[in-house]
Order: structure tokens, then C-alpha cells, then sequence
């Protein structure tokens, strides 16, 4: 037996070792050196300047502007990814007769790429496009809005067509989380008298506990993560009104401050780690007690 | 009765509903579509009327003003290769992960799990890229997806393979097969349906994407389908009705991928990410 085990060498590892370490491993270790350094574009020679990058980041307004749009657009989409996904799982979890078809149109915008949605949106969305033009129609005038080019809600418009994009996604994860609970406890709760209510908080929740982590992870890692949609719909704007830490890192890349641009990638880089290990860990506990 | 008919009544109102909602994603795909085949002066209106006369053209002039074969075939060569290294890595080595239960590789998965969670450090893999020598290149940008999207893999992959029974190794070994041998003559066959997952995933995922050309493909010659639109919307940003057919146009392969895949992307992500 344990002879068998030994069998399966540590060679067929190798492949995805070496490209995932050069290619994505090393660049990140890396990064955490050269954030203490003033690495730039035109300067050969690098110094080590400790926290200095750090300070500049928390001390320049727009730096901080990008940080609270990234915590602001990660906070909306993943309330309104998950609490849509979830709702539309639900309804399409029962014996409707058109539920396939449903399925399949709110999964479909979540296969086309964030570029192609955040162009169609674009003149959607202008003071004079389609949306304003639907809220009128229907007598909402007063909810009619720059929706891009005003400053103080651009960055949650932005979220709203990412929560339009991708909630469908969230569904497909939650159906799918959905039809591995098993209809007996149902039927055994249904025996007891328990409400619909008292069944959705009592074993579809619990049990669908799996599908929430996953979700959770996918979309706060991707909403901290976020760059195309900005990049695309505002390009930061107006003025830096949209600033977000993807587009940012861009910025500091294009100006040549590489060493401040890499330290805003690390700094990224903890706040991710810090949300989703916790997470993780209470994720494998789950698996342990299942 | 009465309790069967208040479950059907309600059915009624939860589907009406539903139908209402799914107009607020169906209306803005269908402006898309129908103003690809308008005039610019008509497509204007950004709204649900159908196009006077179709204009089937659009597609022609945006394929030859736009320069789209050559970013078409960058795009299927970028996403077809970097697809193919992901999965004959990931399932090689998600394989070993999952049979071999040592401290040791405990370790090298949680290695390549953290690549779920860190974000890329994209200025030092610029470094690394160019001091390899390939900075701009396609090569560069086909080896980076491949490694962005091993973490994701690995984590599908050794998911699936716990569950195929060690026994069918064992006898293998005892016929005095290597482990490459058990490897591609049992498992390979026995994974299919999550190399169809990964595959779709990965090649969505890639297919779409704009953050990696825009940093590393810094000529023309070498850009991706997305990336060439972008450059297009820019410079036809009056032309909405040839930047819709653009559109289109990037979104039919991933489109036509999932049609003939769709049943694959939920049942993988159930083996996976759900019951994982």
C-alpha cells in the first residue's frame, strides 16, 4: 500500500508548477520588495525607501478616492450579486413552465466579455439615452440622472451594471446548489407543518451553505479586483470621480512610477488575502463537519 | 386541493414576475442586436424599433475597416493554446495533488490555491516578461493566461479526481504501468466532462478578457479581438450601429461555445465549486 503511494511521482507536477511560479508566483513576491522602493521608469538604480510609498498613498487624495470607490463597488455587487442570484434561483427552482428558457436568458450576459456590456451601457446610459428615456415613459422623472457623468453616483452606476451583468452567474451556482438538497427534507418539514418560510430559513439556507462561500469569494475577490468595467464605461472619470485601484495601478504604470504602482498592487494584494482566508477557513470547516 | 391550488396560483405570479424581470436583461441585448443591422443616423435612438432596412453590410464594413481577421486569429491562437497548456498542467498536476497525501503536497496545494484569492502583480510580471525576452509577444501573453488560470484548475481538477476510486491505479501499477501511463489511459479518459468545464471556462474567460492586452500586447499586430473593438470604439465612437455589429461580431464565438457547452459549465461547477 504504501508502496503504491510513492508511485506517483512529483514530476507530473512540474509543468504547472514552473509556469504558475514565473508567471504569476515570482511577480508577486517580487512586488512586495519593489513596493519599498522608489522604482522608476527612468531611473536605473533602485533605493529602498521603506514605507514611504505607503504614506504617499494615504496621504494623496485620489489614491484614497480609488480605495473607497474599490471598497464601495466591491460592498454593492456583492449584496446585489448575491441577493439577486439568489432570489432568481429560488423562483427558478419551482415548477415554472418557462424556466428553462428564463434560465438561459438571465445566465446569457454573464458569457459575453465586461467590455462588450460596458460599451452597450455606455450611450444607454448618457442624460439624454435609453435609460432616462424608460424611467420618463413610465412617469419616474425624478429618478432620471447623468448616470455616468455625475461624480457622486458614477461609481455606483458602474456597480449596477456589474450586479446586471453577472447575477446570473451567482444563479447558476445557487440552482446548482439548490438541486443537491435533497427533496425529503422538505417533505419531512412539510409533515411537520413547518411554513414555506420557516423550510427556506430552516434547510434551504443551512444547506445551501457551500454555494453561498463560493459566491461569496467569486464576488468579493472579483469586485476588489475590478478594472475592465471602469476602464471601459469612465476610464476613472469625471475627473477622478471613479478611480478605482485597478485603474490606478494603470496610471502609476503608464507615468512610470512603477514602485508606487506595484506598492498599491500589494496593498491589493493583503486586503484580499485578509477577507478571504477567513473565509476559506470557515469554508473547509464546513467540508470537515459534512 | 385547496393547498395545491394556492402552490399553483402562486407559481403563476412567482413566473410573471420572472418574465417581467427578464425583459431588464433581454431589452438592452436586443438594442445591441437590432442596432447592428441599422444606419448610424438610425441607431441613434438606441431603441426597439426594427431597422428600415437591414443593413447586413455593417458586418462586411467593420470586418475590413476594422481589421478584425487578423485579431480574430490572434484571439483563437492566444485562447486555443493557452486552454491546452492549462489543462494537460493542471490535470497532471492536480492528479498527484490529489493521490499523494503528504505534508509535502498539502503544501504545493495550497501553493497553487492561493492563486484563486491574490490578485496578479501585473508591473513585475511586466519585469519578468521582459527579462525573459518576450515582452509584447503573443508567447508572453499565452503563458501568463496559463498561469493565471492554473489555480482555478487545479482546484476543479483534484476536486474530481477524490472521487474516482485509487483502486483502478492500483491495479494498473501492479501491471506494471508508470504513473504517466495510469495517468493518461485511466484518468484522462475517466476526467472528459471537467476538461470540457475547464476548457469552456478557460476559454471564455481568456476570449474575454482586456486586462492582459492591454498591459503586454503593445502592438497592434498582436491584438485580440476585445482589444481591437476597444481601439474601434475610440475611433468610430459616432458609428454606433458598426461598434454594435463589432460587438456582436467578439461575442458569437463564446456565444456558439456555450450553446454546444452549457450543460457542461453547470455540471462542473456543481462537481467542483459546489459539492467540492
Amino acid at each position: 500500500m504504501k508502496r503504491t503511494k510513492n508511485l506517483y511521482s512529483y514530476y507530473m507536477i512540474f509543468p504547472a508548477l514552473i509556469i504558475y511560479s514565473i508567471f504569476f508566483v515570482v511577480p508577486a513576491i517580487a512586488g512586495f520588495y519593489y513596493s519599498f522602493t522608489d522604482w522608476r521608469l527612468d531611473r536605473l538604480e533602485l533605493t529602498f525607501i521603506g514605507w514611504d510609498n505607503f504614506k504617499k498613498i494615504f496621504s494623496d487624495k485620489t489614491l484614497i478616492l480609488a480605495l473607497q470607490n474599490t471598497a464601495i463597488f466591491a460592498i454593492v455587487t456583492v449584496v446585489g450579486k448575491n441577493v439577486i442570484g439568489l432570489l432568481l434561483a429560488v423562483g427558478l427552482n419551482m415548477r415554472l413552465r418557462t424556466k428553462n428558457l428564463l434560465r438561459a436568458i438571465f445566465y446569457s450576459p454573464s458569457i459575453l466579455s465586461i467590455l462588450v456590456i460596458s460599451i452597450l451601457f455606455t450611450p444607454m446610459l448618457r442624460t439624454e439615452g435609453t435609460i432616462n428615456q424608460l424611467l420618463e415613459a413610465v412617469g419616474l422623472h425624478s429618478l432620471s440622472q447623468a448616470w455616468l457623468t455625475n461624480p457622486s453616483i458614477v461609481i455606483w452606476t458602474i456597480a449596477i451594471v456589474s450586479i446586471w451583468q453577472s447575477a446570473g452567474f451567482q444563479m447558476a451556482i445557487y440552482l446548482a446548489g439548490l438541486q443537491s438538497i435533497s427533496q425529503e427534507y422538505y417533505e419531512a418539514a412539510k409533515i411537520d407543518g413547518a411554513s414555506s418560510w420557516r423550510s427556506f430559513f430552516k434547510i434551504t439556507l443551512p444547506l445551501l451553505l457551500p454555494a453561498i462561500n463560493i459566491n461569496l469569494m467569486l464576488t468579493l475577490i472579483g469586485g476588489l479586483k475590478v478594472f475592465s468595467e471602469v476602464y471601459v464605461m469612465t476610464g476613472g472619470g469625471p475627473g477622478n470621480a471613479s478611480q478605482v485601484v485597478g485603474t490606478i495601478i494603470l496610471r502609476s504604470f503608464g507615468e512610470g512610477n512603477w514602485g508606487l504602482g506595484t506598492a498599491v498592487n500589494t496593498l491589493l494584494f493583503v486586503v484580499v488575502t485578509i477577507i478571504a482566508i477567513p473565509l476559506l477557513i470557515f469554508m473547509r470547516r464546513k467540508e470537515v463537519t459534512e | 386541493m385547496g393547498y395545491t391550488r394556492k402552490l399553483a396560483i402562486r407559481n403563476y405570479i412567482v413566473e410573471g414576475f420572472l418574465i417581467l424581470a427578464s425583459l431588464i436583461v433581454l431589452l438592452p441585448l436586443v438594442i445591441l442586436i437590432l442596432g447592428s443591422f441599422k444606419t448610424s443616423a438610425e441607431v441613434l435612438s438606441f431603441s426597439l424599433h426594427l431597422p428600415d432596412t437591414w443593413q447586413f453590410s455593417n458586418y462586411v464594413r467593420v470586418f475590413q475597416e476594422g481589421g478584425l481577421s487578423r485579431a480574430f486569429l490572434n484571439s483563437i491562437w492566444i485562447t486555443g493554446i493557452s486552454s491546452i497548456i492549462n489543462i494537460v498542467a493542471s490535470s497532471a498536476a492536480a492528479f498527484i495533488l490529489a493521490r499523494r497525501e503528504t505534508k509535502l503536497s498539502g503544501t504545493l496545494y495550497m501553493y497553487f490555491f492561493m492563486g484563486l484569492i491574490a490578485p496578479m502583480s501585473i508591473i513585475t510580471t511586466i519585469r519578468v516578461v521582459q527579462g525573459l525576452g518576450f515582452y509584447g509577444s503573443i508567447t508572453s501573453v499565452i503563458l501568463i493566461y496559463a498561469a493565471l488560470n492554473t489555480a482555478f484548475s487545479v482546484f476543479l481538477y483534484s476536486g474530481f479526481i477524490k472521487t474516482i476510486p485509487r483502486a483502478l491505479d492500483e491495479v494498473a501499477f501492479l501491471e506494471g504501468a508508470s504513473v504517466f501511463g495510469v495517468f493518461f489511459r485511466i484518468v484522462t479518459p475517466l476526467i472528459l466532462p471537467v476538461n470540457a468545464t475547464v476548457a469552456i471556462m478557460v476559454f471564455m474567460s481568456v476570449w474575454n478578457d482586456i486586462t492582459i492586452p492591454v498591459y503586454f500586447l503593445t502592438d497592434s499586430s498582436t491584438w485580440t479581438m476585445p482589444l481591437s473593438i476597444y481601439n474601434f470604439y475610440g475611433k468610430y465612437s459616432r458609428d454606433w450601429n458598426l461598434i454594435f455589429a463589432n460587438l456582436v461580431l467578439t461575442s458569437l464565438p463564446v456565444f456558439i461555445l456555450y450553446l454546444f457547452g452549457q450543460k457542461y459549465i453547470v455540471s462542473g461547477l456543481t462537481a467542483g465549486a459546489v459539492k467540492g
